[in-house]
């Protein structure tokens, strides 16, 4: 019986059945697989990582989107970082107040795969005329365009790998450059509970160019280890103080269904555990 | 290093395999059997059973090499972001794999990492402090230096903390919240007694207990390197005896002790034979002077850094024996196979045989004078 072991931890990991092998693309840089597992649909692995699964992907794109965009309450242009599997694409375009998204991939094949393998992340989002495809390295475009945008979302892997440079400082500076009065980045930004390292370096890094930085939370089952973090930077610090009557009228207006997101869970997902306040405050 | 052993002549059928294989393939070959890598994996396993093999890449990173092994269940020993890379090529997961280099770069960390390679080995306290940032993610084992009278290769002056720096850089990985999770050693290569392997697992065992007792968080790991010898002489060495001892020195410790070890040469060396023909010949001096089309810059190169002289094998045996030279192909004066050594009268075209060329053999071959290296062929 085949199996994927998850390689983060050394003192413990997550096995996944592998049902059926879709896609593997394996070179000496990295081992990417698109595989069926009875209990989760299709997953995807990068280097030994789970990067996303047909069953839980709603939590995580919902969370990333829906809750700047909801935030901000007049995004027209929004910038999508990596997202090569559409999942983040199709949760934006929900958004029919949303005018224009650039999505900025690095790899062109990651979207053609993701288009084979994982039709139901994207379900035809990329066909949206509203959608702007760019192959092209995250960090160079944030720092040669000359669009500006109300909300960036950043849908990186992690720290350790290809998306590196989308957790530097510098990342952070240009993205607070393009955004327009009032705009909100978003980031992934890993599992505390055992990743806290990564929190403070978010904090320290995004810190220096936003008056407001902080993290927002949601669980994503396959990302094991409790809640995984958002990072949040922005100018106006009311944005993620909004009333919950605010928060809760701009998402009837939106007309969207969601399977996760609520405007309750938009305002508690800003309550954070005492572990990472305790580890944020120590910094 | 070692008495050179010399075969003269060959029976038809060898003569006619290797000469299948030239014409097949060309010359110089380096040829693995898959069946003798087999059989050298089974019998390690067999001899150390309950212990957890890590084949040390290094000794010869040969992709067959690799996938026969994974292929049988064993696991590997990394030590660069090369050496990853190709298993990255093989889909082994990094599960599989202990990064055993004490001295590493923030960047080799994290390739190995990304590799999902997480176990690593460490000798000092600069280094742990390396891992901090990663400290949730890695299992980390502390190498300890036990010197080895015997081993043809001493690997235990350029790394390990001496045995009663342990507790003290345990205490302070504790304090930079790093678990060490297990010691580790290496006695050296090639080495000729178990006594240093015995020496170590009991003082390893010792040092566990005493650490046991005084942490919370408790070792629960013991590797114990390589170094396990091949015959390269000949001599025809008894192994049972050899690891009878190591079996009961492993006896001694507590159950939960997982015992990993990480052999190369033992699992390699004797699965691959070299295949050099004569390119030329001269009289110079007292000597016959034979040029073959393999030397020291190639897959001979182990008769330089690892210290050995592969049993050799003359297939055409004709003509009296006289005071001659095998020399490699290269222009420089270093390149000899062998001198003091009499043959009997070859010709241009005649087949040189190494035997147990598969360890530091390819590995740290050149390419000087922009001569390739032995194509590598995998039979059986």
């Amino acid at each position: 019986m085949k199996e994927f072991h998850e390689t983060l931890y050394d003192a413990i990991g997550q096995n996944f059945r592998i049902d059926k092998l879709y896609f593997e693309h394996k070179t000496e840089h990295q081992h990417l697989m698109i595989f069926h597992n009875a209990l989760l649909g299709r997953v995807m692995t990068l280097d030994g990582v789970v990067q996303t699964t047909e069953s839980d992907e709603f939590i995580y794109h919902e969370m990333m989107a829906h809750v700047p965009i909801l935030a901000h309450g007049n995004a027209r242009r929004v910038l999508i970082i990596g997202g090569g599997d559409g999942g983040m694409l199709r949760e934006v375009l929900r958004h029919t107040s949303v005018e224009h998204v650039t999505m900025v991939e690095i790899d062109g094949e990651v979207i053609e795969m993701a288009k084979a393998y994982l039709p139901n992340h994207s379900q035809g989002a990329y066909d949206d005329p509203r959608a702007d495809i760019v192959i092209s390295d995250g960090i160079e475009f944030v720092r040669d365009t000359n669009d500006q945008f109300d909300v960036i979302i950043s849908d990186s892997t992690d720290p350790i790998g290809p998306g590196e440079v989308l957790f530097s400082n510098n990342f952070y500076a240009q993205c607070h450059r393009i955004l327009n009065p009032g705009g909100v980045l978003v980031t992934q930004n890993g599992v505390p509970f055992f990743q806290i390292d990564e929190v403070l370096n978010t904090h320290k890094r995004m810190g220096e160019h936003f008056a407001d930085q902080t993290f927002y939370s949601a669980a994503v089952p396959t990302y094991y280890g409790g809640v995984m973090t958002f990072a949040w930077g922005s100018d106006d610090p009311g944005l993620r103080k909004q009333p919950l009557e605010v928060i809760e009228q701009r998402f009837e207006a939106s007309g969207i269904s969601t399977r996760y997101y609520t405007p309750q869970i938009h305002q508690a997902a800003f309550a954070l555990p005492r572990y990472v306040t305790d580890a944020l405050n120590r910094a | 290093m070692n008495k050179r052993f010399v075969r003269f002549g060959a029976s038809d059928e060898e003569r006619g395999y290797y000469q299948t294989l030239v014409a097949k393939y060309g010359s110089p070959l380096l040829v693995i059997s898959r069946q003798r890598l087999i059989g050298q994996y089974q019998e390690l396993r067999r001899q150390l059973p309950g212990v957890s093999l890590y084949y040390a890449i290094k000794a010869f990173p040969q992709l067959e090499v690799l996938n026969v092994l994974a292929e049988q269940g064993c696991h590997f020993d990394v030590a660069s972001e090369g050496e990853i890379a190709l298993l990255r090529q093989l889909s082994v997961s990094g599960r599989k794999t202990i990064h055993t280099h004490p001295i590493k770069k923030d960047a080799d960390i994290r390739a190995a990492l990304r590799g999902g390679s997480t176990t690593f080995v460490v000798d000092n306290a600069d280094e742990l402090k390396k891992l901090l940032a990663y400290r949730q993610r890695v299992g980390v084992l502390l190498r300890v230096s036990f010197r080895s009278n015997s081993a043809a290769v001493d690997l235990s002056r350029k790394f390990g903390c001496s045995p009663d720096q342990v507790v003290g850089i345990v205490e302070e990985a504790r304090g930079m919240g790093i678990h060490i999770r297990g010691l580790s050693f290496h006695v050296g290569s090639q080495s000729l007694t178990p006594d240093t392997h015995v020496e170590a697992i009991d003082r390893c065992n010792l040092l566990i207990d005493d650490i046991n007792r005084s942490q919370k968080n408790p070792m629960n790991v013991l590797d114990i390197g390589g170094g396990f010898p091949v015959d390269y002489s000949n001599d025809q060495p008894d192994m049972d005896a050899f690891f009878q001892k190591i079996r009961d020195a492993l006896a001694r410790l507590p159950q939960d002790i997982s015992v990993i070890a990480e052999p190369g040469r033992f699992l390699v060396a004797p699965a691959v034979t070299g295949i050099a023909s004569v390119s030329g010949k001269a009289r110079r001096g007292d000597f016959q002077w034979y040029y073959l089309d393999d030397g020291i810059y190639g897959s001979y190169s182990g008769q330089l850094f690892d210290h050995v002289l592969y049993p050799l094998q003359i297939l055409e045996d004709r003509g009296d024996h006289e005071a001659a030279i095998l020399s490699g192909p290269t222009c420089d004066s270093i390149d000899i196979i062998a001198e003091d050594i009499r043959l009997p009268q070859l010709q241009e075209g005649d087949l040189i045989i190494g035997h147990m060329m598969g360890a530091y053999t390819a590995a740290t071959s050149t390419r000087f004078n922009s001569i390739s290296n032995a194509r590598i062929i995998l039979v059986d």
